[in-house]
């Protein structure tokens, strides 16, 4: 399976890449950005995706960095899945999305995937889109009209679609440091270790005086993108963190689902039922978690 | 076959045996380190092209029209192959039973998604894939068969229209008086079974590089090729060559497991080879098409059976029922994995009697391929489930009952009701040490407090016999003609005693090279590094088959101890002669010397001998030829023409082993997880102990595979769903238990040293075992499952219908 | 008709320099333009890790990389494992074949690359950190059984010869 031909080009900052699409937007030519490539080269070599320039984000050593901003991780887009794996900054500051980095594929998928690249791709089944949603992630972008920041409630739009413009580069994500006090969890099935999650939840909360507060719950890969899971967010709010009302959220939140995704591996049922699991699963690991 | 050949290692010429049934370091192994080994991609030919291949994105359509014009005017395009050329230049398939294969490519009709239609070749593959997107083909679309129930249906599109129906076979086979046994039965445990597709999967796709050659009308075909004689053959049929024209040069492959050797492509490659002028066209297909349209699917198969008991418990009788869908032609032996099951159809037991009703469909599915076990997988996989389903019914502990109804070890050799005859084995030691091995008890106590917390565990005592060295009377059922499988190894000494073994075959990860070092090394004593094993071409090498039916341990080490023996006569002359005239029964060979009997301190080497022979003429005896070489073809023993039920001595040896499995099942999720394995095995004796094991914990990895994650799955049209690796799901190191091992050796009374073929080994087991386990876990909520894989969602499902699930 | 463009890749501490179409992935480069036959394509959409190699030090599916994107990088294969001057071999593929770690070879240089980034971090794995380490290469011949007794083999066989 060999890909379909492209031009390509590497520029070598951000204002050089946006230039490069704006003009190819003007002129009709269909230009794709490339990161990592380990989700969009599978997609070249089948000529799924056949696009007829690849702009590509490698050189841009301006995007490749972990800092903090007062209490906010800013991680540059082109970073390394696995620099943020590595990163003691991550592991302790944002303890959810480092292992949230973890459970993305296998070592070799995270040495070339970029940070900024599974936002971008937004992949139903992709776990940094959940918590983002959890997390109030914010993601800047930089085009033509110069540089926004966007939330992510506003950012994934639908399947594989993201807000950003034709000539728009996603250059940072921005994470709020995880606040003390938060339990937190993640976890997802998938038939085989390492693959695209079936589904999966994400889930934070505090106990405060007994009872669950600030309860955020997304599920990832049973719609088309990343869900908020509010009616379990709601069942749960200001409740006490026992295993009943894990269970009555977890069915609350599985029950309102929008009719999940079905494939050859799962059914809209049985992911329905994941998702019931998951939450359950998800919500006694955050209580453990939370102080 | 070779008579007087050592029944047994000690039977060797030697003192002491160093290398065969020793662990030994593999020959093979230093080239697949570096990443020297030649495999079919690393080669080329001098002006190589590049080939892709069109295929039919319709499951069944008509060709109305290719039109290859914009195709063939593209810069680096050197030849298009289209339908017309084929029809032109090239045969169907020959297929068996014969009339259900066609040509390389779609002439008429596309008859199943990924069917290939045309093909390019070019400066380069990517190019080639270019060209094949300019390529415009008008299809008229038909409907279309999606499966094999649809193709029984009264009103079914006929697929094969020159044989009006879409039946490719239906034959009931009764061996023994099967309708007493059932009516005198207290019990009849009956059920159905679905196996879906699944298949080899080798790491490496097969790929080719084919040159024609268009002054002498001849064909050098490389490639990852497993039969390789076999297959060139078949390509001078379907090419119009003579036979002895075709050359086919096999290459080491990436594993096989079951039929390498790209048949379709070879021809498209070939053809266009001569279209090109007699350019040498290289082929390497990918995964998708591997997917899509390699010999890539096996064992599409809906099944009913029933097992017949007393109230003892004793098993007198078995019926199977079954439909097989192979896909939309048979050009890749689908119809033999139905044939393969009589030889070792009631399995381990002394059921008297049985019945085997097939009924084998073409569909718009991809052609069944060969897969590891060649049937009996999945029909393992039945009996060993229903023998569980019977101890359920009869509440009787599943390793009990199937110890009550073992062929003893004093019946062997032991014809079964369908016709073969097993040569030995001891099923109840095999029994005892697994058990043992398992502390069976110990997992019934953690199964019963794990089931006092609620948990779902389940555990298997399962046992299967693999059929091994075939013979082609095992699928004279399925019109496969013939009796006798040959396999040659010639053995030459050069003038300074170094030894080469050449065979016809090439390697596939069996070992097989190492196996004939080692076999010569002890014949003759010398050092296992001083031996040289080579493959020869086709058109230079000793009759052969290569890989297939677990045989070729067996056979290459027959055919090696057959050409040193041979050897050895010759030896034996020489040095009697030198040695003053002394018949050659004066002298004998031991540890590597060939020393005159009555005093053994006289003698000389194997260096001393071959040189002697090439370099000194005036010293042997007269008229005798100065050839240090000798050829031995071997083949199975005592085989005959099976009867009008199928009946015939096949598969030589009956390979066996138990699997003790324990695995747990999550409720609220349906997953399976594997919590202890256990096996023990009895091949006969073990030439290469690690090969063997290699091979068993191998097989146990397909099973899983098979059992819980790998399907074709296609929807109602015969399109399918699975085409990538993202859900064709191969068991990666995370999925698969390490297995604890130990094994019996019950000698084979008819190979040589006593060896039985088990490269196919647990994967007749496994599938069965891991099921068993699972319904084992399932049984106390009334509910089983019954299709394969055993997925976390057919398990929920199953579950769920039964309200049961968390 | 789409640009060529030039890449300079030092492969095996060797530098090429070369003109290929953007769309030629870096398996295809080692394989077909370098002549490296040992990094195997299994799959070409990075499920079975056959063709990993490193890249500056980084274990990568080289059929999910371009040759262009690897420009002025490292590249490591199969091939630069042997010790040049003497021929031995590294002690991870001496390992492999001490333990029968491979059948038929085909994935075998995707697993040798793999361990080789594994064991430079971490020089005595646990079992689970050597599975979470392969977990991304797929073995159909073995059972990965013999593949986790090489690596152990090799992890040790690597400490004792750093030890003082």
């Amino acid at each position: 399976m060999k890909a379909a031909p492209f031009d390509y080009h590497a520029p070598p900052t951000v204002d050089s890449a946006v230039a490069l699409l704006q003009r190819f937007e003007s002129e009709g030519i269909d230009a794709k950005v490339l990161a990592g490539g380990q989700s969009l080269m599978p997609m070249l070599n089948m000529r799924v995706a056949r696009p007829q320039v690849l702009i590509d984000l490698g050189r841009i050593a301006a995007l490749d960095y972990i800092r903090t901003e007062n209490s906010m991780l800013a991680i540059g887009a082109m970073t390394s899945k696995r620099a943020a794996e590595d990163s003691a900054l991550v592991r302790e500051r944002q303890p959810l999305f480092h292992a949230a980095t973890q459970l993305i594929g296998h070592r070799p998928i995270r040495n070339r995937g970029t940070v900024g690249g599974s936002f971008a791709h937004a992949d139903p089944a992709a776990e940094y889109p959940a918590v983002a949603l959890v997390q109030d992630i914010q993601m800047k972008a930089q085009g033509p009209h110069g540089v926004r920041v966007v939330p992510a409630r506003e950012f994934f739009v639908t399947y594989m679609t993201t807000c950003l413009e034709a000539a728009e580069v996603l250059t940072e994500v921005r994470i709020p440091a995880l606040p003390p006090g938060i339990g937190w969890s993640i976890q997802e099935f998938a038939k085989r270790d390492g693959d695209l999650a079936l589904a999966g939840v994400v889930a934070t909360l505090r106990v405060v005086k007994g009872v669950c507060e600030d309860v955020r719950i997304a599920a990832f890969g049973v719609n088309a993108t990343a869900v908020r899971l509010a009616a379990a967010e709601a069942a749960l709010q200001g409740r006490p963190p026992t295993p009943e009302n894990f269970a009555r959220a977890a069915a609350a939140g599985a029950e309102a689902l929008e009719e999940p995704i079905a494939d050859v591996h799962a059914t809209p049922a049985y992911r329905r039922q994941l998702v019931r699991v998951y939450t359950g699963r998800c919500l006694a690991e955050a209580s453990a978690r939370a102080t | 076959m070779a008579t007087g050949l050592p029944r047994l290692p000690d039977e060797l010429p030697t003192s002491s045996v160093r290398y065969v049934g020793k662990h030994v370091k593999r020959i093979e192994d230093p080239a697949l380190v570096s990443g020297t080994a030649q495999f079919i991609d690393n080669f080329a030919l001098p002006n190589m092209v590049h080939c892709a291949i069109l295929r039919s994105p319709h499951a069944h359509a008509r060709i109305v029209k290719v039109d290859a014009s914009a195709a063939e005017a593209l810069e680096g395009v050197v030849a298009v192959l289209t339908p017309e050329d084929v029809k032109r230049w090239a045969n169907p398939h020959v297929t068996s039973p014969a009339g259900w294969g066609t040509h390389c490519v779609a002439v008429d009709k596309a008859l199943y998604v990924g069917e290939p239609v045309a093909a390019v070749a070019a400066t380069s593959r990517a190019l080639a894939e270019d060209a094949c997107e300019l390529i415009e083909v008008e299809y008229e679309i038909l409907p279309s068969v999606g499966t094999a129930a649809a193709a029984l249906a009264p009103d079914a599109p006929v697929i094969w229209e020159q044989h009006g129906t879409n039946v490719v076979q239906q034959r009931t086979f009764d061996w023994g008086d099967v309708d007493r046994v059932f009516a005198e039965a207290d019990h009849v445990v009956t059920n159905s079974f679905r196996w879906n597709r699944c298949g080899a999967n080798p790491t490496e796709t097969f790929g080719c590089v084919c040159q024609w050659d268009l002054t002498d009308n001849s064909l050098l075909s490389h490639g990852g090729y497993q039969v390789p004689g076999f297959w060139g053959l078949a390509r001078s049929l379907s090419l119009n060559l003579p036979a002895n024209k075709v050359r086919v040069v096999s290459h080491p492959q990436g594993g096989a497991f079951g039929g390498k050797g790209g048949a379709r492509a070879t021809d498209i490659a070939a053809l266009l080879s001569r279209k090109a002028g007699g350019l040498p066209v290289k082929y390497i297909e990918d995964r998708m098409e591997y997917l899509l349209a390699g010999f890539s699917q096996s064992w599409d198969r809906r099944y009913e059976a029933s097992l017949a008991l007393r109230a003892d418990g004793t098993m007198t009788g078995f019926k199977v029922k079954l439909l097989d869908d192979q896909g939309a032609t048979t050009e890749t032996y689908g119809t033999i994995s139905v044939a393969k099951p009589l030889a070792a159809f009631t399995g381990n037991y002394r059921i008297e009697a049985a019945r085997y009703d097939t009924m084998l469909v073409v569909s718009n599915r991809a052609p069944a391929a060969p897969y590891r076990g060649y049937g009996p997988p999945p029909h393992f996989y039945v009996l060993e489930n229903l023998v569980d389903m019977a101890a359920r019914k009869l509440a009787m502990d599943p390793a009990e009952l199937r110890r009550r109804n073992y062929i003893q070890p004093d019946q062997f050799p032991y014809t079964i009701p369908s016709g073969n005859e097993y040569d030995s084995g001891n099923y109840e030691a095999m029994l005892d040490k697994v058990l043992r091995l398992a502390d069976y008890e110990g997992l019934r106590r953690e199964q019963a407090a794990a089931r006092a917390q609620g948990r779902l565990v389940g555990i298997s005592v399962v046992n299967t016999v693999e059929p091994g060295v075939f013979d082609w009377n095992a699928y004279a059922t399925v019109g496969v003609q013939g009796v006798g499988v040959p396999e040659g190894a010639r053995v030459s000494v050069d003038i300074l005693g170094n030894v080469t073994v050449v065979v016809g075959f090439n390697l596939q990860g069996q070992g097989q090279f190492t196996v004939a070092a080692q076999v010569v090394a002890d014949y003759f004593g010398i050092d296992m590094n001083a031996v040289r094993v080579t493959m020869a071409s086709t058109d230079v090498a000793p009759p052969h088959f290569g890989q297939g039916g677990s045989r070729l341990g067996v056979a290459v080490t027959g055919a090696v101890l057959g050409a040193c023996r041979k050897l050895e006569a010759k030896f034996r002359r020489v040095v009697g002669h030198v040695m003053g005239g002394l018949p050659p029964e004066a002298i004998e060979l031991m540890d590597g010397r060939f020393r005159i009997q009555a005093n053994p301190g006289v003698g000389m080497t194997l260096a001393e001998v071959a040189g002697t022979m090439l370099g000194r003429s005036d010293l042997l005896p007269p008229g005798m030829e100065p050839d240090p070489t000798a050829t031995s073809v071997w083949t199975a023993p005592n085989r005959n023409v099976a009867d009008d039920q199928g009946r015939c001595r096949s598969y030589l040896t009956a390979a066996s082993a138990t699997h003790v499995v324990m695995v747990e099942v999550d409720r609220a999720t349906g997953r399976t997880e594997i919590l202890k394995y256990f096996i023990v095995d009895d091949c006969g004796t073990r030439l290469n102990p690690a090969n063997v094991e290699g091979q068993l914990q191998g097989a146990v990895a397909q099973g899983v595979g098979a059992a819980l994650l790998e399907e074709y799955v296609y929807d109602a049209d015969g399109n399918p769903l699975v085409t990538t690796f993202a859900d064709y799901l191969v068991p990666s190191i995370h999925e698969v238990p390490i297995t604890q091992r130990d094994f019996i050796v019950t000698p084979s009374p008819v190979t040589p040293l006593g060896a039985k073929g088990c490269g196919e080994g647990a994967m007749h087991t496994t599938p069965a075992a891991i099921t068993c386990a699972i319904n084992d876990a399932l049984a106390p909520l009334g509910v089983e499952v019954t299709e394969t894989p055993a997925s976390p969602l057919r398990i929920w499902t199953a579950l769920q219908q039964a309200g049961v699930a968390d | 008709m789409t640009t060529r463009q030039r890449t300079t890749v030092t492969v095996n501490g060797r530098v090429y320099e070369r003109e290929v179409e953007p769309r030629l992935t870096l398996a295809d480069f080692l394989r077909h333009e370098l002549h490296l036959g040992g990094t195997h394509v299994g799959c070409e959409h990075g499920v079975c890790g056959a063709c990993n190699v490193l890249i500056d030090g980084r274990a990568s599916r080289s059929c999910l990389t371009l040759a262009v994107q690897v420009d002025g990088a490292q590249v490591t294969t199969i091939e630069g494992l042997r010790n040049r001057e003497t021929g031995q071999l590294h002690p991870i593929q001496q390992a492999f074949i001490d333990e029968h770690g491979m059948q038929c070879g085909f994935c075998t240089p995707g697993f040798i690359m793999t361990t080789l980034e594994m064991l430079a971090e971490n020089t005595n794995p646990s079992d689970e950190q050597i599975k979470d380490a392969l977990g991304g290469n797929l073995c159909r011949c073995t059972g990965y059984e013999t593949i986790l007794k090489s690596v152990r083999l090799a992890a040790r066989r690597l400490r004792e010869s750093s030890a003082p």
